[in-house]
């Protein structure tokens, strides 16, 4: 038996931090911060998210503010997703691409007005994110702004989420369609919440100053909702089947590879970062494919475990485990072309040993 | 937390536990180990009628977060196996020293017994690893 044990000291911590401990959490360090993996066990807090409601700390999450006139037409140049389909009051998710197609991040931008923005991007790439983003103003009029650390962020998640934030907001949310948001107050404190999550399930995410992170985690534990970790929020999005930025993907990774075809936007007449690579592969393929798995032999699969076809190596596993709701292994794979039609089998290498697995439609559960 | 150790069992550093009962060692993974690991999803047993060294690789354990070596705390060969926990792997959390068994090893080496840990030693060692 080996642990991983002893994070290392230079952490950040959310302004929840104290309040993770106090419930028992185990902390781990993801990117640079000191986050709950998990409070008593993932799989009953994955449970508790699919049958009930369940509230996470996503503060370790970037945030960013843009202002200015061209804030839209900067967007359309850094993103591959069209703004034309945005409104105010509504958020879209996008990818910022390299030049080469592949991923700098993936994100979620909000309308607030044209001339202001709010995105929210992975932990692990804030300060990527923030210079690509400033690296490339130009002579775009637009100020950005870095209020990761100001504020603290929430989802709160799950089939009962709807009933149980009810009676803490002054508005009604029920008719908040997907990808919508409002400002609101949230036990009495302005907060910005969304129609979003990453796990699956209907529910929120909640931005709100740092100041009232306990309060307001707080009343969202005493409807009854569970305190839900990081194990959580990665099981639950595998069989969401939603993109882990370093899985699925990478700087080594297109979005159309990733099975985000329908993302990149053929947006006519607007030029965009990787624009010449991207719509060459929406029309042409690639060769390689983002698939999901099932393993038919017992066994759990993991990131980076090769996958094989009569013994010639055609792919690699980016995300794998144990599904909580299907009670079997499942993954994500990026695999060459030909291997990547729904029923085709092939080996997974796990550990000098070649296990079955066999391709499967996506996503492994949604219940949105 | 609140861990149990049982005193009549004897515990190879690498958080086994064995309980001896002639040259018949009964195997599992200590509640240290098990809370350690977290939720555990799949158990890859040894075959029965394998013969290994002690400190060989005997299976893998398999949490929600991560995957673990079961290593033979003594040498020998496994005759039984603990078929429940393929199907009911959680049993390795919820009764580490019960139903989450884990193997049977008829022992080929008995003086290999004194080397394993006491239950005073095994719970400083966890001590120290916490620290």
């Amino acid at each position: 038996m080996e642990f991983i044990t002893k994070e290392d000291l230079n952490e950040i911590k959310t302004p929840l931090y104290e309040t993770h401990v106090k419930l028992g959490a185990r902390m781990v360090n993801f990117a640079g911060w000191l986050m709950p993996v998990q409070y008593e066990s993932i799989l009953k807090e994955h449970e508790t998210v699919r049958t009930l409601a369940g509230v996470f700390d996503i503060s370790h999450m970037g945030e960013f503010i843009f202002e200015g006139p061209d804030v839209i037409p900067f967007l359309q140049y850094l993103m591959v997703n069209d703004l034309k389909l945005l409104e105010k009051s509504k958020g879209q998710y996008s990818c910022m691409c390299y030049e080469n197609g592949t991923v700098v991040d993936d994100l979620v931008y909000y309308e607030e007005s044209p001339e202001r923005f709010r995105m929210i991007v992975n932990a692990s790439n804030v300060e990527k994110d923030f210079q690509w983003i400033n690296k490339h103003i130009g002579n775009f009029r637009v100020k950005v702004k870095d209020v990761s650390k100001e504020r603290c962020r929430l989802a709160f998640q799950g089939p009962k989420s709807d009933d149980l934030i009810a009676p803490l907001v002054d508005t009604d949310l029920s008719t908040l369609n997907r990808f919508y948001f409002v400002f609101c107050n949230l036990c009495d404190i302005p907060a910005f919440i969304a129609r979003t999550g990453y796990t699956g399930e209907r529910g929120f995410e909640i931005s709100f100053e740092n100041k009232y992170a306990e309060t307001i985690w707080n009343a969202f534990i005493k409807t009854g909702a569970g305190a839900a970790g990081l194990g959580a929020r990665d099981s639950l999005r595998l069989e969401a089947c939603y993109c882990l930025y370093g899985h699925e993907l990478t700087n080594s990774i297109t979005p159309i590879e990733a099975g985000l075809n329908w993302l990149v936007k053929p947006k006519e007449g607007i030029d965009f970062i990787g624009k010449e690579v991207l719509i060459r592969q929406k029309k042409e393929g690639t060769s390689r494919i983002l698939v999901g798995l099932n393993l038919l032999d017992r066994g759990i699969i993991r990131e980076n475990y090769k996958l094989f076809k009569n013994g010639v190596e055609i792919g690699y596993v980016t995300s794998g485990g144990f599904s909580p709701t299907l009670k079997k292994t499942i993954g994500l794979a990026l695999v060459e072309i030909q291997y990547s039609s729904i029923g085709t089998e092939f080996d997974v290498e796990i550990r000098n040993k070649l296990l079955k697995a066999k391709v499967v439609p996506t996503p492994f559960y949604r219940n949105i | 937390m609140d861990l149990k150790f049982p005193a009549d069992l004897k515990y190879a550093p690498t958080h086994e536990w064995v309980r001896m009962d002639g040259d018949m060692a009964t195997v599992g993974i200590s509640d240290y180990a098990q809370h350690k690991l977290g939720d555990i999803v799949y158990v890859e047993l040894p075959a029965i009628g394998v013969v290994l060294e002690k400190g060989s690789v005997a299976g893998e354990i398999e949490s929600v977060k991560a995957v673990s070596e079961l290593f033979f705390p003594l040498t020998g060969e496994v005759i039984e196996i603990n078929e429940n926990i393929a199907d009911n792997p959680a049993f390795v959390n919820s009764s580490p020293y019960g139903e989450g068994w884990i193997m049977k090893i008829k022992i080929s080496n008995p003086d290999e017994i004194k080397n394993l840990l006491s239950v005073e030693i095994y719970q400083e060692m966890i001590e120290k690893e916490e620290d």
